[in-house]
């Protein structure tokens, strides 16, 4: 989130798209209550009318999968009003704080849904170099926001053909129902309102998901809604600690605190900076904005590198061996090692083993056959985890004879959440720190004590190894004694100053000679020498000169104890509050600070700068704006509408080009569905008594009782049409495989009219699978192996599918 | 009339955490459930689910509309269940709760036939059974503690508190958003007053509310009994007066036939 839980009882309007809050994240309920309580409207986006609908104003059905051309509708009517109506807009905010006014490349083309020449399922370097601005280094700018090439006039053209009419026939709304979305949530982009967009899985698990959200972006910095309070891009993470999962990199593409992953082209610090466009030369200064500096923040990367490598491989790592940069694993670019990737490589026989930690593929990632077949191809896996899981099963899953699969299985016990003491980040960043209640059960361990077990028999094993291989293990820093504590490496991310010994205050206090040590620099600042550990802080008191709900002594987030970034943005040139009753921050010209939440860089307000030190807002861009148009993505610097994988329309509606042409698409059991064997349109969800694979809850009597069956949910005319019964068992197919699951039919889906047609919905839970106490089958098993453009995330949320009475 | 609760129907996200955190305080085994088609589960309460969440998918003026309302003892002001108990097993509390003593109970069932809302629930399968149902959490009020599903509800649904500041409080609410509650407090004064109090965005009919007067249901029995002594009194004059015409009668009679078997001479 770039703003917090508490702070969506600030906004005007709540906008929940491909998002379930009220079954799925209930304690963000308790916020948006308080919102709706002070007169906020709530709109909720989703095929299904669920519990989150069931308290909205309006409630406006989408077919899955049809976001950009909903928001995109939202977009074109903004631009066209913005000419018209001024006043109802922060002009200054969109001129002064986006990338509006720039000028793009004029060799810019946009064809039939084609951002340029696509080739092997990329846009060809030449099509990219077309999408950034005439000028790399210094692009000039048009306050005016009437050049032709100016990215507001390219906005304006590209969605001109989002008209409620197009929009309506892709997506199925009511357009009645439509125009009052578009009336109520831009009614936010006055001065002075705020309107936030909260989102989860339904807006990112897409072949395009990277570009829903991108739309998002737009609309909200269209509107003036980031940086302040009650606004922002809010994604609701799908599990209590997948934020700092993936804060600490537990992706394929990052490092900790969001570096990229080293390529084998990288040969050393430097070059990988540059690669990476993580380096000072990439700053990019606009001409002509009120703000004339761009602090280009991810410039400092080499001080965050260069002291996470000395957190990891400490006396080791000097200057002249570039730190230990080469001990870093090295990745082939021309390779996807994401989730589907591994699964893909896994079905090809190319991967002996696996760990598999606190984690369920043979239910949780797409394809659920293809997902187990694979795993019979490793030569040993080993899972930890706190139940056996449908993964540590899958040599004895029904319908497979055991002794014909090969792979060892190891299982280690692990403590759960209450077992052990750590932190657990949650979508607004905060840093939680929790205790341990009581001791796991039998021979159950922490992960930590587990990795910690690992790393000193592996170093014992290596210690003799005098090949280079053996290097990065026996050269890795890891000091914690006999027992490891969670509070040791917490001190460790932080990081040290090796000079004094004593931990380092702030990121801004890192270097890159090596004296300074960083596991993670967003999360340097957490533990300090005055404080101790801030994560576990537990501070009641409001202390916001307007009370926002920033409660900044309880625990810590990064970063930097910042709890709703780009807040620069939030006040005008001057450093004043766009809204002076719930203010982010404000200058305070006598004292020349800044009040409030901790700004999003010190430095004094645009037109009390010296010039050459006027910070534009966004830190974190090279341009230092906000980007609308967004040239660094794969698939093109603005959202378009496609059509998922496998669509229930034989054509895009809105252009020649069906598919997201860099969509991932995986080879291994991954059989394409048509309209004609698989009418309906398949999205699976989650419901608020299970917890993903289910292998939690459905071994809980108390939560098995509330949902003891697998299910799935339809529309009662195709009910009918099936001779289907509320309660009755069915069978859903798809290309993949076949699901049985009790049927309820009701009115809260309803068929959709798109492009002539009625599209029917079919909801499937994944919670399910043949582990555990309760049994049943797994939704994914009907999920395609294709994924998101930038990310790989698999598109579980629209398939094809059938349906039979059983 | 001591505390209360009040939920809000508005608020609530049929999340059903207060279904669990009342089995979990009250330590209740998980019964045996299967999906019929809806997310209610468990179908009913019985001896080991004393709540549950009730979902009402209907139209409201043209609207379609998914509601959810939470089932549990009311706590009635003037309890039928403690009206017709004849061992005084079940009593009202001054601070609130109606509560169950099975040192008392001999099983009779005749509270089960007495609640107008159909929950004092009986341990069918046990050979040594007891009724079962909320308990209003007395023993954590008794601890300063509120009960365990208000504890536990993320959106405010429930809140807890004084039965009249709670009452002043839903007046205010459905003032301040007016069409956005039905103008009723259900239980301020259906059988003489519940502690356990409702608000509504639609009528309460259609989320399955019974219609209930405001008198007390006890006031029946009590009308019951209080008749009994009149009755009984009236009943016995009746008879005592017939008993008297009667034998005066018959007196009569044999006076008059004993005079004439005496003189033969009429008198």
């Amino acid at each position: 989130m770039t703003n917090h839980y508490i702070d969506l009882r600030n906004a005007d309007c709540v906008m929940i798209i491909g998002s379930n809050a009220a079954e799925n994240h209930p304690v963000s309920f308790k916020w948006i209550t308080k919102a709706m309580e002070r007169g906020a409207k709530l709109i909720h986006i989703d095929p299904r009318f669920s519990r989150t609908s069931a308290k909205a104003d309006i409630y406006a059905p989408i077919r899955s999968g049809t976001d950009i051309a909903f928001i995109g509708g939202m977009i074109e009517y903004v631009l066209d009003d913005m000419e018209k109506n001024p006043d109802n807009y922060n002009m200054e905010y969109v001129m002064q704080y986006t990338n509006a006014a720039l000028i793009i490349n004029p060799d810019f083309i946009f064809n039939d849904g084609l951002f340029g020449e696509v080739s092997g399922g990329k846009y060809t370097d030449a099509a990219k170099n077309a999408w950034k601005y005439a000028n790399t280094k210094t692009p000039a700018t048009d306050l005016t926001l009437q050049d032709p090439n100016c990215v507001f006039q390219l906005l304006k053209k590209h969605f001109s053909r989002y008209d409620v009419d197009t929009v309506c026939n892709i997506t199925g709304t009511p357009k009645d129902v439509y125009l009052e979305v578009i009336k109520t949530y831009t009614a936010t982009g006055k001065k002075g309102k705020a309107g936030t967009i909260c989102y989860a899985m339904g807006a990112t698990q897409h072949t395009y998901g990277t570009q829903n959200i991108r739309a998002y972006g737009i609309l909200q910095l269209l509107l003036g809604n980031m940086g302040v309070a009650g606004g922002g891009i809010n994604a609701l993470r799908g599990t209590s600690n997948v934020q700092g999962s993936t804060d600490m990199c537990l992706l394929a593409h990052i490092l900790p605190g969001y570096l990229n992953v080293p390529v084998e082209s990288d040969t050393d610090i430097e070059a990988y900076l540059k690669r990476s466009d993580k380096h000072p030369d990439s700053t990019i200064t606009p001409q002509g904005l009120a703000g004339d500096t761009s602090s280009n923040w991810w410039g400092n990367a080499r001080k965050y590198i260069i002291s996470l490598l000395k957190a990891w491989y400490g006396e080791a790592a000097t200057k002249d061996n570039d730190f230990c940069f080469n001990y870093l694993p090295k990745v082939d670019p021309k390779i996807n090692y994401t989730h589907i990737g591994m699964i893909e490589a896994m079905g090809e026989g190319k991967i002996k083993g696996l760990w598999n930690w606190g984690q369920n593929p043979a239910s949780g990632g797409p394809n659920s056959n293809g997902a187990r077949q694979a795993l019979g191809n490793l030569d040993w896996l080993v899972v930890a985890d706190i139940w056996m899981n449908e993964t540590a099963e899958f040599w004895k899953r029904p319908g497979v004879n055991p002794s014909d699969i090969k792979t060892e299985v190891l299982i280690l016990p692990a403590a759960c959440s209450y077992e052990k003491e750590g932190s657990i980040s949650n979508s607004g960043r905060w840093a939680q720190w929790r205790y341990k209640a009581v001791e796991p059960p039998g021979e159950a361990l922490p992960d930590l004590e587990i990795m910690h077990l690992v790393m000193l028999k592996l170093k014992e094993l290596y210690q003799a190894d005098s090949t280079p291989k053996a290097r990065p293990i026996i050269d890795l820093n890891w000091n914690y004694g006999e027992h490891i504590t969670a509070d040791a490496v917490a001190r460790e991310i932080n990081g040290y100053d090796l000079t004094s010994g004593k931990l380092v205050a702030s990121f801004t206090a890192l270097k890159d000679d090596g004296t300074t040590t960083s596991g993670n620099w967003l999360y340097c600042n957490q533990y300090s020498e005055e404080e101790g550990n801030k994560c576990a802080r537990r501070g009641t008191v409001d202390s916001h000169p307007k009370q926002i709900g920033l409660y900044s002594g309880w625990s810590w987030c990064w970063p930097l104890n910042r709890r709703i970034i780009y807040n620069r943005a939030s006040v005008d040139l001057d450093g004043v509050a766009w809204d002076s009753e719930q203010p982010v921050i404000y200058y305070n010209a006598a004292a020349k600070k800044w009040e409030g939440d901790i700004p999003d860089g010190g430095w004094p307000p645009i037109n009390q700068a010296e010039i050459g030190a006027k910070y534009l807002p966004f830190i974190m861009k090279p341009e230092g704006v906000a980007r609308l148009w967004g040239y660094g993505l794969v698939e093109g610097p603005l959202p378009e509408v496609y059509e998922p994988w496998e669509s229930p329309l034989d054509k895009n509606l809105m252009s020649g080009t069906n598919n997201d042409p860099c969509a991932f698409i995986g080879k291994y059991m991954n059989e394409r569905g048509t309209s004609n064997q698989y009418p309906y349109v398949g999205t699976t969800y989650r419901c608020t008594e299970h917890w993903q694979t289910g292998i939690m809850t459905r071994n809980l009597p108390w939560l098995v009782e509330l949902m003891p069956n697998m299910y799935v949910e339809m529309d009662e005319e195709l009910a009918a049409e099936k001779n289907i019964k509320n309660g009755g068992n069915v069978v859903v197919s798809s290309a993949r495989g076949e699901i049985s699951a009790v049927a309820v039919v009701t009115r809260r889906f309803q068929p959709l009219r798109v492009g002539g047609k009625a599209i029917h919905h079919i909801g499937v839970i994944w919670h399910f699978g043949y582990s555990g106490m309760a049994k049943g089958d797994s939704g994914n098993i009907l999920t395609p192996t294709v994924g998101d453009a930038n990310t790989t995330i698999p598109e579980y949320k629209t398939f094809l599918c059938n349906v039979r009475r059983a | 009339m001591g505390k209360g609760v009040l939920y809000d129907a508005t608020k609530c996200i049929g999340c059903r955490a207060c279904q669990v955190a009342c089995k979990q305080w009250n330590e209740l085994p998980a019964v045996a459930t299967a999906n019929t088609g809806t997310c209610e589960n468990p179908p009913r309460m019985d001896a080991y689910t004393f709540t549950r969440i009730h979902f009402s998918e209907i139209e409201d003026n043209g609207k379609f509309q998914w509601v959810f309302n939470k089932l549990q003892c009311m706590h009635c002001a003037h309890p039928a269940c403690v009206e017709a108990c004849i061992v005084g097993a079940l009593e009202k509390r001054p601070d609130g709760p109606v509560t169950y003593d099975d040192r008392k109970c001999i099983g009779c069932r005749y509270c089960q036939v007495a609640c107008p809302f159909g929950i004092p629930n009986f341990e069918w399968d046990k050979p040594m059974p007891w009724i079962r149902k909320c308990t209003f959490c007395a023993d954590r009020q008794g601890a300063g503690l509120k009960p365990a599903c208000v504890t536990t509800c993320p959106t405010g649904a429930l809140k807890f508190g004084e039965r009249d500041d709670l009452l002043a409080e839903a007046r205010e609410r459905i003032k301040a958003a007016p069409g956005r509650y039905v103008d009723h407090i259900y239980g301020e004064k259906e059988v003489g007053g519940t502690s356990w109090l409702y608000l509504s965005p639609v009528p309460f009919e259609k989320l399955g509310f019974a219609s209930h007067s405001s008198e007390p249901v006890t006031v029946n029995a009590a009308r019951a009994m209080g008749a009994v002594p009149p009755v009984l009194l009236g009943v016995a004059a009746a008879m005592t007066g017939i008993y008297w015409l009667t034998k005066r009668r018959r007196k009569l009679s044999r006076i008059k036939k004993s005079d004439k078997e005496n003189t033969g001479v009429p008198r």
